[in-house]
């Protein structure tokens, strides 16, 4: 059936009404044929046993008189009922008396009578009957008559045929102009609703034909394109809003992201031009440095000859003068080679590569014992610490940090120094500790700064500048320093040469101990 | 069984010949009339006719209507009257025992030459001499009785119905009465059946 499914509803119906016409037509004419056949059967069997009872009427005087002359007169009366092919009277005894055949009936005779009855015989209807007088038995009548059901049955089929045909014709002209009375507002219905999905034309009416169910529905479909008319204005609305408040947002971003590509090319200029008036400024300060040391050097000089080569004409007061010309001098020249030395930090390539830190240690203080063999200072460097560094900077810092330790532990009485690292999220942290003059906390930020001085010159010598140098060569590596101390009890000095070495702080417990 | 009671000097042959045909067809007479026909001998030609003929003589009964004043009450019998044929006589009587006409009983009665013959419905006479049976007849004239004869001028004479053999048959003609003459009827059915109807000039 699902082959046969028909898609349209005008098929549908259509479909419909013939099936319902054809069962109708097929019951109606089976009832019909069903009983006319047996009217037929019935009709025929009291007919040819009206007619045997008639002939037995008529024939009984031949019979009683057996005159079989009368009686084949009598049966010769047959040729009028066509239908009876033969006839048969038989006496008492059951012998044939006379006999009546049709001219195209040539079979035989029964034999002998069969008892009183109708039977139907392949296409013939057999009739005995007993002929009767005064309750005496006379003889018998035999009637054999064409029994054409058969052939009307066929004859019935072709007309069922027929009227089927024609009827179904008919019903299907009848059922396609019936069907427009309900098919029309149906079908009208789904056009419109077509042409609505298809262009969006919420708009659109279906036109009201009728008054019934169908009405009723162009009412409620009407209705609903009403009511989806309203809420399509109503989104179209609101997505005019949201499509506005996009755009609006996306020309803010847009000038979000203008703004941001500006500020980052100001920055970019402004770290151009800041890394321009840095290096002018270093590139003054290393000429001026430079250009300074030549007149020093000349004062320094001139002094040592002027002591050399006129000891005796010079009075005491004057060689003491002439010695604290040649310390400043010496001094300032110190100063400007610390100069030139940050300058020369601040500039350069980083070159990093991986140090030995214990042994550059080691060398440190093997100098410094060597320069002042005269100290007594206890040193402990660990073993087995390395750093991935520039190893001239790191010399630097280590020269400046141990030096500073070993400068400030002089007036202690038991000078002690330790260099060792701290491990703190894989990455180290080393110190320098000393138990030296040490300093105020207050101060603390103050240390790293060029020529910030904590300790006055006399008691301590120095230029100011080392520590500030360190600071340079530390955050060049990314690293960070930092410092711990009491005033009188010493110092420790804290740095990585790696980035990000935050929690390093946290471990200063564990470098006291 | 009540075959054998039969009058002797009959065949063996015969009587079970009849005992067969009347054992296996109840009642039949036309059977008589039937193997009579063939009966090669001409003494037992001689029986069989009058066998049929009185088979006849009852069966004609059936077809004829009597006035009702012919009997006395409704049930009274048709009575048969048979005038010199007394092996007739004896056959038509054995013929009737049990059997009736138009649902009255049959009675056979055996006349001699001037017997009255009042009350009769049926009247066979036999071969008289020719006086006598025009007596007889002009006796019966007026009656509603149904005169049978056997004679050649029967009808002549004023009988009804006359039988003759033909091919060794028996066949009988009929001379149907005059209407209203005596209010007997010959139902058209017999006639039908008759050698020859003869109109009644009178």
């Amino acid at each position: 059936m699902k082959l046969l499914s028909p898609r349209s509803l005008r098929q549908k119906l259509l479909g419909m009404m013939l099936l319902t016409t054809l069962v109708a037509l097929v019951v109606a004419l089976a009832a019909m044929i069903g009983y006319d056949l047996s009217v037929y059967h019935r009709v025929l069997v009291s007919d040819m046993t009206t007619q045997a009872e008639l002939l037995g009427r008529t024939i009984a005087p031949a019979l009683s008189f057996d005159d079989v002359r009368v009686a084949r007169e009598n049966l010769g009366l047959l040729r009028f009922r066509p239908l009876v092919s033969s006839a048969a009277i038989y006496n008492a005894r059951g012998a044939l008396f006379a006999t009546y055949a049709r001219a195209d009936d040539r079979r035989a005779f029964p034999k002998l009578p069969e008892p009183d009855g109708a039977r139907v015989d392949d296409r013939d209807l057999i009739l005995f009957k007993r002929i009767v007088n005064d309750g005496e038995i006379l003889g018998t009548v035999f009637l054999r008559a064409d029994y054409e059901l058969f052939s009307r049955v066929f004859d019935y089929l072709g007309i069922a045929a027929v009227v089927l045909i024609a009827a179904m014709l008919v019903a299907l002209l009848m059922s396609s102009w019936m069907q427009n009375i309900v098919t029309r507002p149906i079908l009208a219905i789904a056009q419109i609703a077509r042409e609505v999905v298809g262009q969006r034309d919420y708009s659109r009416r279906a036109a009201k034909m009728s008054a019934d169910e169908v009405g009723t529905l162009v009412d409620s479909f009407n209705d609903m394109l009403a009511e989806i008319d309203r809420r399509t204005r109503e989104l179209e609305a609101s997505n005019a809003k949201l499509a506005q408040e996009a755009v609006e947002r996306s020309r803010a971003e847009r000038e979000v992201l203008r703004l941001n590509v500006e500020l980052e090319d100001r920055v970019r200029e402004r770290t151009a031009q800041l890394e321009t008036a840095m290096r002018e400024l270093e590139t003054f300060s290393y000429s001026v440095s430079h250009d300074l040391r030549a007149p020093l050097r000349a004062i320094d000089g001139f002094g040592q000859a002027l002591v050399e080569d006129f000891p005796e004409h010079l009075p005491a007061d004057a060689k003491r003068y002439l010695s604290r010309i040649r310390t400043s001098t010496q001094h300032m020249a110190q100063l400007i080679e610390d100069l030139l030395n940050l300058a020369r930090v601040s500039r350069g390539t980083l070159e990093r590569r991986t140090v030995d830190l214990s042994q550059s240690a080691r060398q440190v203080v093997g100098e410094l014992q060597q320069h002042e063999p005269g100290r007594a200072v206890e040193v402990a460097v660990w073993e087995g610490m390395s750093a991935e560094a520039d190893p001239h900077l790191l010399r630097v810092v280590l020269e400046n940090l141990i030096g500073n330790a070993w400068k400030f532990t002089s007036k202690a009485a038991k000078p002690h120094i330790e260099i060792g690292a701290l491990k703190d999220h894989g990455r180290a942290t080393f110190f320098v500790r000393d138990n030296g003059a040490g300093f105020d906390m207050a101060y603390a930020d103050k240390l790293f700064g060029a020529f910030q001085r904590l300790h006055s010159a006399s008691e301590y010598a120095g230029t100011g500048i080392g520590l500030a140098t360190v600071q340079r060569i530390v955050q060049r590596h990314g690293g960070r320093i930092w410092a711990e101390g009491e005033l009188g009890k010493g110092a420790v000095f804290f740095f990585t040469l790696t980035l990000a070495a935050e929690k390093a702080a946290g471990s200063v417990e564990q470098a006291h101990g | 069984m009540e075959l054998l009671s039969k009058p002797p000097g009959w065949k063996v042959a015969d009587v079970e010949r009849w005992a067969t045909a009347r054992l296996l067809l109840a009642c039949a007479f036309v059977v008589a009339a039937g193997l009579a026909s063939h009966r090669p001998a001409q003494a037992d030609a001689q029986a069989d006719e009058y066998r049929v003929k009185a088979a006849f003589l009852y069966k004609f009964g059936g077809y004829v209507e009597w006035p009702d004043r012919s009997f006395a009450r409704a049930d009274s019998p048709v009575v048969i009257g048979v005038i010199g044929a007394d092996t007739l006589a004896d056959e038509l009587a054995q013929i009737v025992s049990g059997r009736s006409v138009n649902g009255r009983p049959v009675l056979v009665r055996r006349l001699r030459p001037g017997d009255p013959i009042a009350g009769l419905h049926v009247l066979f006479i036999g071969r008289v001499d020719r006086g006598r049976l025009a007596e007889i007849l002009a006796a019966a004239k007026g009656q509603p009785l149904l005169t049978v004869t056997e004679s050649e001028e029967g009808l002549e004479l004023g009988s009804m119905i006359n039988f003759v053999v033909v091919e060794n048959k028996v066949r009988f003609d009929v001379a149907p009465p005059s209407s209203e003459a005596d209010n007997l009827k010959i139902s058209a059915r017999l006639l039908g059946v008759a050698r020859k109807v003869v109109a009644r000039s009178s």
